[in-house]
This record gives C-alpha cells, sequence and structure tokens, in this order.
C-alpha cells in the first residue's frame, strides 16, 4: 500500500458563503461534466436538518404522506448521511405524538431500516435481481441505458416531465413521484430497473443503494409478488395544483387499470 | 494520535465511535472524488456531502481513505462507524493488515431475534414494530434494570 509522508488537509477555512463552496467542490471534481451546473436549495448540515426535524408533524405526515403535497419532513438527505439518525428522529416523533399518531412516520422509518439490514447481508448483491420479473417478459426484454428523453425530461408526459425536472433541479423527489418514475421507466419504457436506479443515485441527496435500488426492484417486481404501475387518475389524485394532470399532456398514463394491464403486461393475460 | 474516520455514512460528531474513541481521538473526513466518479454522482450531490462535512469543522483531507488514514493514524486505533456500504468496509479490511481497526455500530431502529425472516417487509415488521415505536429513553431503562 502507498504511504503518504504527512497529508495535507483541503479544508477551506472562512468558506461562508455557498457559491465558494460550491466553486471549491467543482475544482475538486475535475471529471465532472462542463455541463453539471445545478444545485439543490437544500443544503447540508446540522442546523439544516435541525430546522427540518423541527417542523416533523408525525400525526399529520400519517394522513396526507401519499399527497405530493403532503406533510413530508424531506428529513431523508441527512438520514441518508447520518446527520441525524432514525433513532433520534423516531425518539422526536414520540415526543410530539402518541405511538398510535407516531406509527406511519415510524414505520416509514423502519423501511429503511429494512433496506440497510437486507443490504449488510447481501451488500454485493445489490444490483441484482432479487427473484425474476412477474410480468410476462424476461430481463432480455428490457434495455440496458434510459433513454435520453427520459433523462432530459422530455418524455411528452407533462406530469412525468415536471417530476424529472424537480429530481435534476432540486435532488429530491416525494416517494409517490419516485414510484411513478419507477413504474414508468420499467413497465411503459421496458428499461432494466438498475438503469433507472442508477440514474437516480446520481441525482438523489438522499440515494443509497439499499433504500433506492430495492425500492426499484419492488417498482419492477424482482422484489415484490407483482409489477407496480398507476394511472393518470392516481396521479391526479395525490397532486397538488403544481402537476399538469391533463390527459392531453399526459395521453400515455390514461385508462382504467384493466386497460394498462392489458397494454403493460399483455402476456400475463386480464387483469386478476 | 489515533483518528476516527468521518464517512459518508455517519456525517456527525454525534455518534457512539465517538465515546469508542474517547476525548482524545481526531475526527477526519477524507473527499474521495475518484469515488465520487466512480458512482457518478452530480455536483448537487457533492455539494450536499461537502457542505454536510464542513459544517463538522473538522479537516477534510482529498485522496484514498486507506493512504489518509494510514498516514494519519500513526500506529494508533482507527475508528469508524459500521456501515453496510462495500466500499467502506473495503477501506476498513485493508487497513486492519496493518492497523487496529475499531468498528462501532449506532443503535438499531428495533431490535428483532435472528430467525426474523427479511423475504418481505410487512414479515419484518410484525416482529421490529415493538421495539421501533418505543422511545430509546425506555429501551436505556429496560437495560439498566437488566443490569
Amino acid at each position: 500500500m502507498p504511504k503518504l509522508s504527512s497529508p495535507q488537509a483541503i479544508t477551506r477555512l472562512g468558506v461562508s458563503d455557498r457559491q465558494s463552496l460550491v466553486d471549491h467542490v467543482r475544482d475538486l471534481s475535475p471529471g465532472l461534466s462542463k455541463s453539471d451546473l445545478l444545485v439543490s436549495d437544500i443544503e447540508g448540515g446540522r442546523a439544516q436538518a435541525a430546522e427540518r426535524l423541527a417542523g416533523l408533524d408525525p400525526a399529520k405526515y400519517g394522513s396526507t404522506r401519499n399527497h405530493l403535497d403532503g406533510a413530508v419532513t424531506r428529513l431523508s438527505p441527512y438520514i441518508r448521511h447520518g446527520v441525524t439518525s432514525v433513532t433520534d428522529v423516531r425518539d422526536r416523533a414520540l415526543d410530539l405524538s402518541d405511538t398510535k399518531s407516531a406509527g406511519k412516520f415510524i414505520q416509514q422509518l423502519a423501511w429503511r431500516e429494512y433496506w440497510q439490514r437486507l443490504y449488510e447481508e447481501f451488500p454485493k448483491a445489490i444490483w441484482q435481481s432479487v427473484e425474476p420479473y412477474k410480468t410476462g417478459f424476461t430481463p432480455d426484454d428490457y434495455q440496458d441505458e434510459l433513454p435520453l428523453d427520459i433523462t432530459e425530461g422530455r418524455t411528452g408526459i407533462a406530469c412525468l416531465d415536471g417530476f424529472i425536472t424537480e429530481l435534476l433541479t432540486t435532488g429530491y423527489l416525494h416517494n409517490h413521484a419516485r414510484l411513478y418514475l419507477a413504474g414508468y421507466i420499467c413497465h411503459w419504457r421496458h428499461v432494466k430497473w438498475q438503469a433507472g436506479a442508477a440514474w437516480f443515485l446520481t441525482h438523489l441527496l438522499d440515494g443509497d443503494p439499499a433504500s433506492n435500488n430495492l425500492s426499484w426492484q419492488w417498482a419492477a417486481s424482482t422484489f415484490s409478488h407483482k409489477p407496480y404501475y398507476f394511472n393518470l387518475e392516481n396521479v391526479a389524485r395525490f397532486s397538488g395544483d403544481n402537476v399538469d394532470t391533463r390527459i392531453e399532456t399526459n395521453a400515455p398514463l390514461a385508462g382504467t387499470y384493466e386497460d394498462l394491464y392489458a397494454r403493460l403486461f399483455p402476456n400475463l393475460g386480464p387483469k386478476p | 494520535m489515533s483518528v476516527i474516520w468521518v464517512h459518508e455514512d455517519a456525517i456527525t460528531l454525534d455518534h457512539p465511535v465517538f465515546q469508542s474513541g474517547g476525548p482524545n481521538a481526531r475526527p477526519v473526513f477524507i473527499w474521495d472524488t475518484k469515488e465520487h466518479d466512480r458512482q457518478a454522482y452530480s455536483l448537487k450531490r457533492r455539494v450536499f456531502i461537502y457542505e454536510c462535512a464542513h459544517d463538522l469543522d473538522i479537516p477534510i483531507y482529498a485522496g484514498n481513505p486507506v493512504e489518509i488514514l494510514s498516514a494519519l493514524s500513526d500506529g494508533q486505533p482507527i475508528y469508524a462507524a459500521g456501515s453496510p456500504d462495500p466500499y467502506i468496509q473495503q477501506a476498513l479490511s485493508d487497513l486492519q493488515q496493518d492497523h487496529t481497526v475499531i468498528v462501532v455500530e449506532a443503535p438499531r431502529l428495533a431490535q428483532i431475534p435472528a430467525d426474523t425472516d427479511t423475504g418481505r417487509f410487512f414479515r419484518f415488521w410484525n416482529r421490529a414494530k415493538k421495539s421501533a415505536l418505543t422511545h430509546s429513553s425506555e429501551t436505556l431503562t429496560e437495560v439498566t434494570q437488566r443490569s
């Protein structure tokens, strides 16, 4: 192993404004594409994590969390990097609410712990399908690469293009929007879940391979009993006014679940 | 002087690894651009991680963690928070060849029996929920009473 005689710290004391810090990170990252210029409004640090934690409302979270404008905490980037711990967050939730009201929120924390335990058990298998696809297709039926119209937010499906833009600019997406994109990429576009998972990890501030990849596998059906898909009506139901869910701008998502099932999974027969 | 590797899964000064390392252990963060490139992290991810590390006001080094920690530890133990990340595990494993490495785990959200079926979340949750829904202070009290 090569030895360094006396490593020098690179910390720039006095970096107080954000732009200087961003420039510093750029200097440290010569391999980054020149076109990668976007920085999130979500800032790292303990005070920012504490601020999120102070805004926690476990009971409201439980009743609105599936809605894109619900009372989600956006604590996940801080939990991902250990700035705050899941046990501290759990304790805060129990300080604020009784066990019943905080239950849904803590269950979501438990999802993370569940994924982490699987990661510990199978650290190198995180990029392999846990089970076969249950879509009537084989892995060879799915393409390896994400098409450019997806990575650039130009699918022509307004709500999804909006979610992609949000991902690229903020590095954060509501979990429901993540599922919509995963379902679309796997089942409408027949792209391997690994390509979508890698794309999310490039951009999500809370991206960690365990939660991310296993959630993609849940949507793809390689770690669940059935594929996750949705229709436009579902997006409209869970979206606020900021999401375009008109039929004319989202046509490929429109239809009943029976129609979509027949269209997306023609080898499986009628929807059970 | 022993060092504490503040890696990207635990960018904090509030972790049991600091109790294990004691007051003289020096926390350091290591910025590994090659790993970020390998992970294809976007600028916004890198900025967020750097902000979290910078906020701790600890030395940040750039380069390979194994080389830097080897040089900094000067024969003293190297401490780190536990992590399932293969990159971190590999670095700690490489360091163990020539150094004393002490890995310290944070408390879990849930305590579950070792034979729990983790094939699906809700099987896990059924065994985990009692402890997951218990405040840490109550758990600590129980432990104290048992000991």
